[in-house]
């Protein structure tokens, strides 16, 4: 079993070459860091966006019901008690300020936006009550309501801060659903004449894919940080393999009974599981930065056994590589201009557009399906974002193999070739 | 039956243009050690590589045991290379064990083995540190091991004395000489350090250029260019070394006398009795003598002889 002490003393170089298994750990980690900030991953899932609400609203007296009241009021605690969908955190925190006050804190960006409500809200509001209900009921317009009275609710900040959009687009939607919800609740509170009813404000009714809800870019390229690490695996293996060239040790090795199989064999076995640790070690990273994993622990067990075919795929990668580069400096430049590329190739960042070449077993084929890596991507994907399992995957997990097995079929014949014979 | 161990017929290996072993032909008796000398880039290393299988020759064969070097077992050969070719993260123990696992060694004979060289070559108190923190005369010896491991009939010393201390080279150069004494190894030893091959090989073979200059043990080769010491001189005037070495050349109590580097080696036999002569010459040709030693003859003396020319660097 030369294979095994060709894999523990690979094992042994990777671990003890601690700069090399930090740059291979730390370096794909780096990336996952940078997108998952880039991406809305970070810290910003279900937290409350700062705004602050200046109320200029005087209030107005309601003869239907005979009270006075400030829909500014209400509509500022509707924005305090507003909550993410199926979560006890505030969509807002709301500070309650002047317009002097809030213009200093959206300049150092302390709030995302202000709410600027008019002294005339409320009376806009009643004239808009007024005018909705009047034909149906025997109401009488006093002197305080005007029949035409409009309020303008200013959202004030900084239009180029993506904070200020996101925040901007939330607040419209529940302005347009508070006065649609104030007027069905008054026409509600008139026809059954049960009195006026604390005014609520009910959530929109979405229905997204099932566990997507809170879903931010992130979710889809943290799997594909973990196929760019895995795939930057090639590039180590073929500066590793070619270290054992360029130092000798391989002639030292074939000068020995070792066949090729012993050498590419035990090679795979810790490079399969430097895979492994590292679709863990990023899959942790990104759930901690916010990546919404979807799935229980089969999912988990199922990706990183995706992620160990994958890396053999990668391993098969070096192999060509180093079948060709003649030094380990040549081997890292060529693996990286390999890697980089093929990454994109697979969709690891963004989505390719669609180049379907054929159909295979009643599914489209695209020319980006020929590398193992975009199933091993989708496999990912499905696994851990949407919380597939087994039976999902199982047609990107046949091709991830059977593509794989070709790779290192290929592999193991060019770097047995050129690296294993005596040397012409 | 014949006797000898590694048999190269007409080998020749050309690198794009440069002919770095041309038409060499060479058998090596078994259980002796086979000195191959020759300056930097004279081809000793291309002809090693040729003759144990790891490079394929342009031209010719090689036979080892009377087999062709393809079809060899593989582990009748340990080769220790110029190189420090070493696994720098495994320490020294892991490194002759995994070699020894490579070459099918018994585990229980593989443990008492690998104790015994390390001691043997003074690395037992480095067995377990690793080979980055050895020492470059402790990774050399180490580098010997590996090749060691296996109990090999042939051990290939390409140039294992580079870069050694005077301490380390004796170790090194004692172990040599227990391999064919002690273990009846045969030894190939490839070195540019003439004392090195003086020292230990029973035959030499010179080479330049790809080229066999002649084999022979380093008696007869001394011999060959006959007995006697070497006057070395350096004239004042360079320019007049032709003029003074073709003056010199007429004189019969001389051997001979040639250029070397710009200095003037003339041999003969009490060489010291012959001065006068020698210097009555210089007069003539009208140059003073800047520096002078005699000598006794040595292997470069006979390098110098047959190739006309110092060993290069």
């Amino acid at each position: 079993m030369k294979f095994i002490s060709i894999a523990i003393k690979d094992a042994k170089e990777l671990i003890r070459d601690r700069r090399g298994l930090f740059m291979i750990l730390i370096f794909p980690l780096f990336f996952m860091l940078v997108f998952g900030f880039a991406f809305g991953g970070m810290g910003q899932s279900n937290t409350p966006h700062k705004i602050a609400v200046i109320n200029n609203d005087e209030g107005v007296y309601l003869p239907f019901i005979q009270e006075e009241i400030n829909f500014g009021n209400n509509l500022t605690k509707i924005l305090e008690d507003s909550k993410y969908e199926n979560s006890d955190v505030n969509l807002f925190k709301v500070t309650k300020t002047n317009e002097t006050a809030a213009d200093e804190l959206l300049k150092q960006r302390e709030i995302d936006a202000a709410i600027i409500i008019p002294k005339n809200s409320s009376k806009a509001i009643a004239a808009l009550i007024s005018s909705s209900i009047s034909p149906n009921t025997n109401l009488q317009s006093t002197n305080q309501i005007s029949d035409n009275e409009t309020a303008t609710i200013i959202i004030k900040g900084d239009t180029g801060y993506v904070g200020f959009g996101i925040s901007q687009g939330i607040i419209v939607g529940i302005l347009e659903q508070y006065q649609d919800q104030l007027l069905f609740q008054i026409q509600s509170s008139l026809s059954s004449k049960s009195g006026y009813e604390q005014l609520k404000f009910i959530e929109s009714k979405v229905e997204p894919l099932e566990g997507t809800e809170t879903f931010t870019s992130f979710d889809f390229l943290a799997p594909g940080m973990i196929v760019f690490a895995i795939l930057l695996l090639a590039t180590t293996v073929a500066a590793s393999l070619t270290r054992e060239v360029e130092k000798g040790t391989l002639d030292r090795l074939k000068l020995s009974y070792m066949k090729s199989f012993d050498l590419l064999m035990g090679g795979l076995i810790p490079w399969s599981l430097v895979a492994a640790v590292q679709v863990i070690i990023l899959f942790v990273v990104a759930v901690l930065i916010g990546f919404h994993w979807q799935g229980g622990l089969n999912s988990l067990i199922l990706a990183i056994f995706v992620g160990i075919v994958g890396g053999i795929g990668s391993v098969a990668l070096g192999m060509i590589i180093a079948a060709f580069a003649k030094t380990e400096r040549q081997a890292a430049n060529l693996g990286t201009i390999i890697t980089v590329p093929t990454s994109f190739l697979v969709g690891a960042f963004f989505e390719l557009p669609q180049v379907v070449i054929g159909n295979f077993m009643g599914q489209s084929f695209q020319i980006y399906d020929f590398l193992p890596w975009t199933h091993t991507l989708n496999a990912l994907r499905t696994l851990l974002t949407f919380g597939g399992d087994w039976n999902d995957i199982t047609y990107q997990l046949g091709l991830s193999t059977l593509l794989t097995l070709l790779l290192f079929i290929l592999g193991v014949f060019l770097f047995s070739r050129n690296r294993l014979g005596a040397e012409s | 039956m014949t006797n000898f161990i590694i048999e190269a017929h007409n080998i020749g290996k050309n690198f794009d243009g440069l002919m770095a072993v041309d038409g060499l032909n060479l058998k090596i008796r078994k259980g002796e050690v086979f000195g191959f000398l020759g300056p930097n880039g004279a081809g000793k290393t291309t002809s090693i590589s040729i003759m144990v299988g790891l490079l394929k020759p342009n031209t010719g064969q090689v036979f080892i045991n009377s087999k062709d070097v393809k079809e060899i077992d593989r582990g009748i050969i340990g080769i220790c290379p110029q190189e420090l070719v070493l696994w720098e993260h495994l320490t020294c123990k892991e490194s002759l064990m995994l070699m020894g696992e490579m070459y099918e060694v018994p585990k229980d004979l593989l443990k008492s083995r690998v104790d015994k060289l390390l001691k043997d070559l003074i690395l037992e108190e480095k067995a377990n540190t690793t080979v980055e923190k050895l020492s470059g005369g402790m990774k050399r010896r180490l580098n010997l091991a590996l090749a060691l491991v296996h109990e090999p009939d042939i051990v290939v010393l390409d140039e294992p004395s580079e870069g050694l201390d005077p301490q380390s080279r004796r170790v090194l150069w004692n172990y040599i000489l227990s391999l064919r004494n002690d273990q009846d190894k045969t030894v190939i030893l490839t070195t540019h350090l003439m004392d090195e091959a003086d020292r230990l090989s029973d035959r030499i073979a010179i080479i330049d250029h790809g080229r066999l200059l002649k084999l022979d043990t380093p008696e007869n080769l001394k011999k060959e260019i006959g007995e006697g010491d070497i006057v070395d001189i350096k004239t004042s005037n360079p320019k007049k070394n032709k003029e003074l070495i073709e003056n010199l050349s007429n004189l019969e109590q001389l051997n001979s006398a040639i250029e070397v580097n710009g200095r003037i080696n003339v041999r003969a036999l009490d060489a010291v009795s012959k001065l006068p002569l020698i210097m009555d010459k210089v007069e003539k040709v009208g140059v003073r003598i800047s520096e002078l030693s005699v000598r006794q003859n040595t292997l470069e003396d006979v390098f110098i002889e047959l190739t006309g020319t110092g060993l290069r660097e």
